[in-house]
């Protein structure tokens, strides 16, 4: 009369001891707003630094929610309210004294749809350049040459670094948003489904990309592409109706996830 | 063959038909919006093309005094106007005044309607009375020009006219020196005018805008207003660009409100000097349409005298045509390496 | 059939009924080389030689399903890309599968050794071993399978114990038939022929067990293969 699954081989979470240190600790986070008052709840969370961690779950279940706390993206909703810690740099970034644009500057985020400005490719890794107080036009390019090298385009823009970046494919302008965000030098770096909206050879370029990035950056991804998050990421946590469900080495989370729900998803069985 | 086969054949016939019937409609649809498009297009040209002649056949033949040709009737039209009979005034004076006018009324009406756009949309909270000032703004586009000359004529004429003179210029009293119609007061006049107007273009323009143009900016640590002023505005300049392109065809063309605030049939100089500020506010100027305006009622006119108001109206005309061109010539040129996100 | 673990279906009907086809290819398939096993032990047995190739036939039926059972794993790896408890049964059954077909091709080198056997004559002692060597793996089989079709841990884990039980005996009987060959030399080559099939025996009760470790790493995650069977129970408890 036998039992459930019960896996007994050992699971990284983030209680048994991790092999990275931790980038962000989150703890005890919950957070409301109007339409929806328990967006969050009880969240509790280490990132390991400079790994790829991936966070999966149904639409609605607060991942992208979850991801905008850790660069106070979520000011931005009307009547928001939250609960709870995180840890960046020893400091707690939920704290009302804490500088957003800096810490901005250090997590930085690229969104689901390409959104580049409509200005040139120059001006727009340069953008978050200028406003950190950059001003001499040689390092300037520099940087920016910097930037779109890390991001795998400098050799398909660098003779028309002027000309406007609404004229690039998708893939390239995605791309181009990496490398306005990588150019402020972050250690975090937070993707919100960045390969949604493309094509499987450019969503392929995009992960190629991510892996190595994230040798110098810690790198959160929202995704609601699982075998993605399978490809890409280290490591796997998997929300639920505003909950953390399960954390761990992403090739165990796939292989042999300790909870039901976890698996549920995970094999498509969603009652 | 069956009733019930005669029934079907029947109604797939009504079917058939019916469908030939659907062709008919729309052949009609689109001959009809043909031809009427091609009429209006016919009859604008046709006026066009009337104005031109005329302007043309009083230039080449036609009144005027004893042994003048085209090229004097050119230059007296223009620059002397005198010669050509009775009260009939040259028309650059009214250009010149038209340009100070557009010029200073645009000076005025960019700042404040861009800043209003920019804090409706941006920094205001949609509750229910900015949809309220929304409403408002949207309704005095539509308020005739000639109320705008009569708030003109008794707030800025006779109140703020009538102080500064008391401030600033008493000792010239009872001569009014502000406190008279001129430039300065026509020019804000024009710009309460079109302000309906600009706001509502650049408001349209910065609606359009996709909201993660904002969420990228704050992203990457930008305030509130850097985004505003860094990414938000520059996106929206086609839109702003637009609202002046409007304003200013509007400012041209539009004589009521100029009646009451500053425009005269004659001035004795340009509202011009030569020490600062370059620009005499407090004058009287000439204005093309209210010289167009002027001429057909206030003026006798003999037959011969037509064809001088068809060329003034044609000045007109092409004076407004060329300041759109000028200022959508500006726009592509700030906005060509923009390749812009939104072409409003 | 499996209650305590499935109550929830797929989203997708279809990959549903694709596992449980295949889940169900292999139960038949294990239906199948158990009466293999039986049938070609009876005929050396009792000197039946119709049993016998009777055993030998199934072997075409096994061998096809083996085909098509690695088939629709192929396919379901491929068009439905597997995640945990999905991806681990399918690739337990691509090796429980493996080793059923083994115990098929041992039931048939059986049935081969019986048809000899019935044209040279019996051995009354080593016919007893061979009856009760059969009998333990007959049951150790039996139950391997019914393990893996109700996911029970704790009779897989027995499995692998009794299987040191059946390693003994076929030790045991091993000596017995050399030293019968020692003694009574001109019973050699019936005497090879019990030993063959012992052996064989031996090598189902080895095959059992591996089904038996399929079940622990599909309900334990624990690959627990060439562990001892300490540790194994170790793990498992």
């Amino acid at each position: 009369m036998d039992e459930h699954f019960q896996f007994v081989g050992g699971s990284e979470t983030s209680e048994t001891g991790q092999k990275n240190p931790s980038a962000i600790k989150i703890s005890h986070l919950s957070l409301g707003y109007r339409d929806n008052p328990q967006a969050l709840i009880d969240i509790s969370l280490d990132i390991p630094e400079r790994a790829v961690t991936a966070i999966i779950g149904a639409s609605g279940c607060g991942k992208s929610t979850l991801l905008r706390c850790l660069n106070r993206m979520n000011d931005l909703i009307d009547g928001v309210n939250y609960d709870g810690q995180i840890l960046f740099d020893g400091e707690d970034i939920l704290d009302s004294r804490t500088n957003v644009t800096t810490l901005r500057r250090q997590i930085g985020m690229v969104f689901q749809r390409p959104n580049p400005f409509p200005k040139s490719i120059f001006e727009n890794v340069a953008y978050g350049l200028k406003l950190s107080g950059v001003k001499s036009r040689r390092i300037l390019e520099e940087l920016v040459e910097q930037a779109l090298r890390s991001a795998a385009l400098w050799d398909e823009v660098k003779d028309r670094l002027y000309d406007s970046a609404l004229k690039l494919s998708l893939g390239q302008q995605q791309r181009l948003v990496i490398a306005r965000a990588i150019a402020l030098k972050p250690k975090v770096l937070l993707l919100d489904e960045p390969a949604s909206s493309l094509d499987p050879i450019s969503t392929l370029r995009i992960e190629e990309l991510i892996y190595e990035l994230k040798h110098s950056f810690t790198i959160i991804i929202v995704t609601h592409n699982m075998q993605q998050a399978a490809r890409v990421s280290d490591f796997t946590a998997f929300m639920n109706g505003g909950r953390l469900i399960e954390f761990g080495l992403t090739e165990n989370i796939f292989t042999f996830p300790t909870s039901r729900e976890t698996e549920d998803y995970i094999t498509g069985r969603y009652g | 063959m069956s009733e019930a086969n005669k029934k079907f054949l029947s109604s797939t016939h009504r079917q058939l038909t019916g469908s030939r019937l659907e062709r008919l409609r729309s052949l009609a649809m689109i001959g009809l919006s043909a031809s009427m498009v091609t009429t209006i297009i016919l009859i604008s040209s046709g006026l066009f093309l009337l104005l031109v002649t005329s302007a043309l056949s009083w230039l080449i033949g036609g009144s005027g005094p004893e042994g003048a040709n085209w090229s004097t009737k050119l230059y007296s039209l223009v620059f002397t106007g005198s010669d050509l009979g009775n009260g009939i005034s040259a028309v650059f004076p009214a250009i010149f005044g038209t340009l100070a006018l557009v010029i200073l009324m645009t000076v005025f009406v960019a700042p404040l309607g861009v800043a209003t756009a920019l804090y409706l949309t941006e920094y205001a909270r949609p509750t229910w009375y900015t949809k309220l000032i929304r409403i408002s703004i949207t309704n005095l586009a539509g308020v005739p020009a000639i109320i705008y000359g009569v708030f003109g004529l008794g707030f800025f004429v006779y109140g703020l006219g009538g102080q500064v003179d008391q401030l600033f210029f008493s000792d010239q009293l009872p001569n009014p020196t502000f406190g008279t119609p001129g430039l300065l007061w026509a020019a804000l006049t024009m710009a309460l005018l079109n302000l309906p107007i600009v706001i509502v273009a650049v408001t349209e323009g910065l609606d359009a805008l996709p909201s993660d143009l904002r969420e990228a900016s704050v992203a990457l640590g930008a305030t509130q207003g850097e985004t505003v002023f860094k990414a938000v505005l520059p996106a929206a300049m086609p839109s702003v660009f637009t609202g002046l392109i409007l304003a200013t065809a509007r400012t041209a063309g539009e004589v009521a409100p100029l009646l009451l605030v500053g425009a005269v049939k004659f001035a004795p100089s340009l509202p011009f000097s030569e020490r600062l500020p370059f620009i005499e506010l407090e004058q009287k100027f000439m204005h093309v349409g209210f010289q167009l305006f002027d001429a057909v009622l206030f003026n006798r006119v003999d037959p011969g005298d037509l064809g001088w108001i068809a060329s003034v109206a044609l000045v007109l005309v092409l004076l407004i045509s060329s300041l759109n061109l000028i200022a959508i010539a500006v726009r592509a040129l700030v906005l060509g390496r923009q390749e812009v996100a939104n072409p409003f | 059939m499996n209650q305590a673990d499935r109550p929830r279906v797929h989203i997708s009907a279809q990959f549903n009924a694709e596992l449980e086809g295949v889940r169900n290819d292999l139960m038949t398939m294990g239906g199948l080389v158990e009466s293999q096993i039986e049938h070609a032990i009876e005929s050396a047995l009792d000197g039946d030689s119709a049993r016998a190739e009777v055993a030998i036939e199934l072997d075409i039926e096994v061998n096809e399903l083996e085909r098509s059972i690695d088939e629709q794993c192929t396919r379901i790896l491929v068009l439905r890309q597997p995640a945990a408890g999905d991806l681990r049964l399918v690739l337990a059954i691509i090796k429980v599968t493996n080793d059923l077909e083994r115990i098929g091709d041992e039931a048939v080198k059986i049935g081969r050794q019986a048809i000899e056997l019935s044209e040279g004559g019996a051995l009354e002692g080593a016919s007893a071993r061979v009856r009760d060597l059969s009998r333990s793996v007959n049951s150790i089989l039996k139950d391997a399978l019914d393990s893996f079709a109700r996911l029970q841990v704790s009779d897989a884990a027995t499995i692998i114990l009794r299987d040191d039980d059946i390693d003994e005996a076929y030790s045991e009987a091993k000596n017995w038939v050399k030293s019968e060959i020692k003694a009574r030399p001109e019973t050699l080559e019936a005497s090879l022929a019990y030993l063959g099939i012992l052996k064989s025996l031996e090598r189902v009760g080895d095959h059992a067990v591996n089904i038996a470790e399929q079940v622990i790493f599909l309900t334990r995650g624990v690959d627990v293969r060439h562990l001892d069977t300490l540790t194994v129970r170790d793990l498992v408890s």
